[in-house]
């Protein structure tokens, strides 16, 4: 018997009710000021001030800003460098901890716990070790070596900045992959090992293989991550963005620009708009390279 | 089964929304004031009192103050909303902005202004229900809410600030100086730094910042042109104190971290007995005494170097939002909060100073008690005698930031001083003339 016509709407509209609450909060919170941002962008808005249409001029300005391609240079280098980190290091971190053996949870929780810690609070923890006096240079000066300005050097500090997003990020990215893991059949192990594969052809041949989409998520996940850096560096290098602005990355660079009372919103809103635009499409890219499904 | 032409579009579009959205997500930055009643009227209403972290330690000076007022005009009843330190200027342009300013704020100059500009702050000097009070403050506590093209004061002065060099008195004499004999000019203090640099090593520096704007104004460089429309540090003054910076800096007279050191770091490092000099404020001895006591053993207190004969100093006032409905209760009680009273009274509370006329001749800020604290008020009251506000409001933090890094490319040699600032002036006016 065919349902009925109103039976059909019902089933139709359902699943719209179900998402309802959900669709208009992305459209209030993400949607409009999105496309207030779009808007923004074509004009030269102030934090108290309306602005007027200017069409691509907040873009060309861009082009003659120092500021916009040293972020720029920043956030690409974040991306490049993080990811293969944060990629790789967790996966090697989770088949550590993955045979049930002693004491294998205290060491998942110990690797956990950076996730768990306040940015702020290990940004500062940091920033004492690598102080011209911080425990680490007191450790180089007792070898007789350094002192190393990791705070003080714009490229030192960006590394560093990008050694504390890796550490921090470890644990999260490690319980991904465990569960991943936990879902590779061990006969396939077994079965390599009988063919004489040692533990990097196992590692090579038969783990990345069956976590290949995993590898893809977090590969996606921290690649916008990193290209969308703010904690870290800023409160590593200070407001200004380390000596002399150099270690300023894009959305650093639009928080400076956007806020307060004079605020350029409407060039800041031009960067957001660039900083999507990049983002959308390094989403697509790493999506993209990691077409295919897992081994089996 | 291959995918109809339609359904891949659908996928193709299921697929992208998703994306569309987190990118989105990812991205959104926002961006606005009007008219309220007259000023002049009868002093009743529920009015908004806004101030800038002050509950934690004030609360009951605070909700005592405002009960008087309330007793005195019956009419009215005051909401105190108190704002933590940080974002501030953040919290009052997104209430500027939504049109949700308290009647009365807490705020500096150089937060006025942009308020100010954008017509959400009574100009004072145009309502007589404000002006009446102007003769009660101190001349250079008025002019320093007065904004340069606006025509007039946007806040009532209330309290001043100064502050004295600290200096550490043992890392002095480690370095073969005189402690008795802190700088008192600008070439001594650039003579005690190098001289602490090459008997440490290079492993004490004297100071912890590069010189910002008021450090200019201090040297005796001219900021800005008389109608501050453009900006005039790059001046042979300005390049001759960089110039010297950048020697200290090459000595290793400045701290290595110098260039993004803020003001927090640099007293952080003054109270870890890094670096030997740094400024701060009355306030600033209560924490040496509980955090540092063998700094606070050894600390030296000296006047703050100027060429000018004008040290700097900083003013908080309370300005009205021109938008309020209650206008002349929100006027009465900003000048009640800033009269002559009651800025004395709470001054007596805590490490500031009061601006109105004749409060800094009364004995509490004239006569030494002995006190380290009785010590180091009397001696910034003195200084605030003839004390400007070198700080040009129209100076937005974005114009500060350009400043400090362009010193930071010269001190690190990436850029001769006078070209730092040359680009730095050239980038201000740009930025000036943007509005």
């Amino acid at each position: 018997m065919r349902p009925s016509h109103q039976a059909r709407t019902h089933r139709a509209a359902s699943p719209w009710l179900f998402l309802l609450p959900g669709l208009a909060v992305i459209a209030v919170f993400d949607l409009y000021p999105f496309l207030t941002t779009v808007w923004h962008s074509f004009t030269d808005a102030r934090t108290l001030l309306p602005g007027h249409w200017v069409g691509l001029r907040n873009f060309q300005d861009m082009l003659h800003d120092d500021q916009f391609w040293t972020a720029l240079r920043n956030s690409t280098l974040y991306v490049a460098l993080v990811v293969p980190c944060t990629v790789l290091l967790p996966l090697l971190l989770a088949l550590l901890v993955q045979p049930r053996i002693r004491f294998v949870g205290f060491f998942r929780a110990a690797f956990y716990t950076p996730v768990l810690a306040s940015v702020v609070v290990v940004a500062l923890i940091w920033n004492w070790m690598l102080d011209d006096r911080g425990l680490v240079n007191g450790i180089l000066h007792a070898l007789g070596a350094g002192p190393v300005p990791f705070l003080g050097d714009g490229w030192l500090l960006l590394f560093s900045a990008m050694a504390l997003t890796v550490w921090k990020g470890l644990g999260y990215y490690m319980v991904i992959y465990l569960a991943a893991l936990a879902n590779v059949p061990r006969e396939l192990h077994e079965a390599a090992s009988v063919d004489g594969a040692g533990a990097v052809r196992r590692f090579l041949s038969v783990t990345v293989p069956s976590v290949r989409s995993t590898m893809v998520l977090v590969g996606a996940l921290s690649s916008v991550a990193a290209f969308k850096v703010f904690s870290e560096v800023f409160l590593m290098a200070g407001p200004t963005g380390g000596p002399a602005g150099a270690d300023t990355t894009l959305v650093m660079l639009v928080e400076r620009t956007g806020t307060g009372l004079s605020g350029r919103v409407g060039y800041a809103s031009a960067l957001s708009l660039v900083v999507f635009v990049i983002t959308l499409a390094l989403m697509l890219l790493v999506l993209r390279a990691g077409r295919g499904e897992d081994a089996p | 089964m291959p995918i109809s032409r339609g359904t891949r579009s659908h996928k193709a579009v299921g697929a992208a929304l998703p994306l569309f959205l987190a990118a989105a997500a990812l991205t959104a930055c926002g961006g606005n004031a009007d008219g309220g009643s007259s000023a002049d009227g009868k002093v009743a209403g529920d009015i908004s009192f806004q101030t800038w972290n002050l509950r934690a330690n004030y609360k009951d000076y605070f909700n005592g103050l405002i009960a008087r007022f309330e007793k005195e005009y019956p009419d009215t009843k005051v909401r105190w909303i108190d704002q933590p330190a940080d974002h501030y200027a953040d919290k009052l342009s997104a209430d500027a902005a939504g049109g949700t300013l308290p009647d009365v704020v807490n705020v500096s100059p150089d937060l006025a202004y942009p308020l100010a500009k954008a017509g959400v702050l009574v100009n004072l000097d145009k309502e007589p229900a404000s002006t009446k009070y102007k003769d009660e403050y101190t001349p250079e506590a008025w002019q320093a809410n007065e904004m340069p093209g606006l025509n007039g004061g946007y806040a009532f002065p209330w309290y001043l600030n100064t502050g004295p060099l600290f200096y550490n008195r043992a890392l002095f004499a480690q370095a073969g100086l005189d402690p008795d004999k802190p700088p008192r000019t600008y070439d001594e203090l650039f003579a005690d730094a190098n001289t602490m640099a090459r008997h440490s090593g290079g492993r004490v520096a004297t100071l912890a910042a590069t010189p910002a704007i008021e450090d200019f104004g201090r040297y005796g460089v001219r900021l800005m042109n008389a109608d501050a429309t453009e900006f005039t540090y790059n001046e042979p003054r300005g390049v001759e104190l960089l110039t010297r910076y950048k020697q200290l800096y090459d000595n290793g007279a400045l701290d290595a971290q110098a260039l993004t050191n803020g003001p927090e770091e640099s007293g952080q490092k003054f109270l870890e007995q890094k670096v030997a000099m740094n400024p701060g404020s009355a306030h600033d001895l209560s924490n040496f005494k509980e955090n540092a006591p063998t700094l606070y053993k050894n600390l030296g207190i000296a006047d703050a170097p100027n060429n000018t004969g004008h040290p700097n100093m900083y003013v908080m006032g309370l300005g009205i939002n021109n938008g309020s409905r209650h206008k002349p209760a929100a006027i009465a009680f900003a000048y009640f909060v800033t009269d002559r009273q009651n800025q004395e009274s709470v001054a007596h509370k805590v490490a500031i100073f009061p601006s109105t006329r004749g409060s800094l001749d009364e004995p509490y800020w004239t006569k030494d008690d002995g006190t380290d604290e009785g010590r180091v008020r009397v001696a910034a009251a003195k200084i605030l005698k003839g004390a400007v506000n070198y700080t040009p409001v129209v100076m937005s933090d974005e114009m500060k930031t350009v400043l400090q890094n362009q010193v930071a490319l010269a001190l690190q040699g990436r850029k001769s001083p006078k070209q730092a600032l040359d680009d730095a002036v050239a980038r201000g006016d740009e930025l000036l003339k943007q509005g």
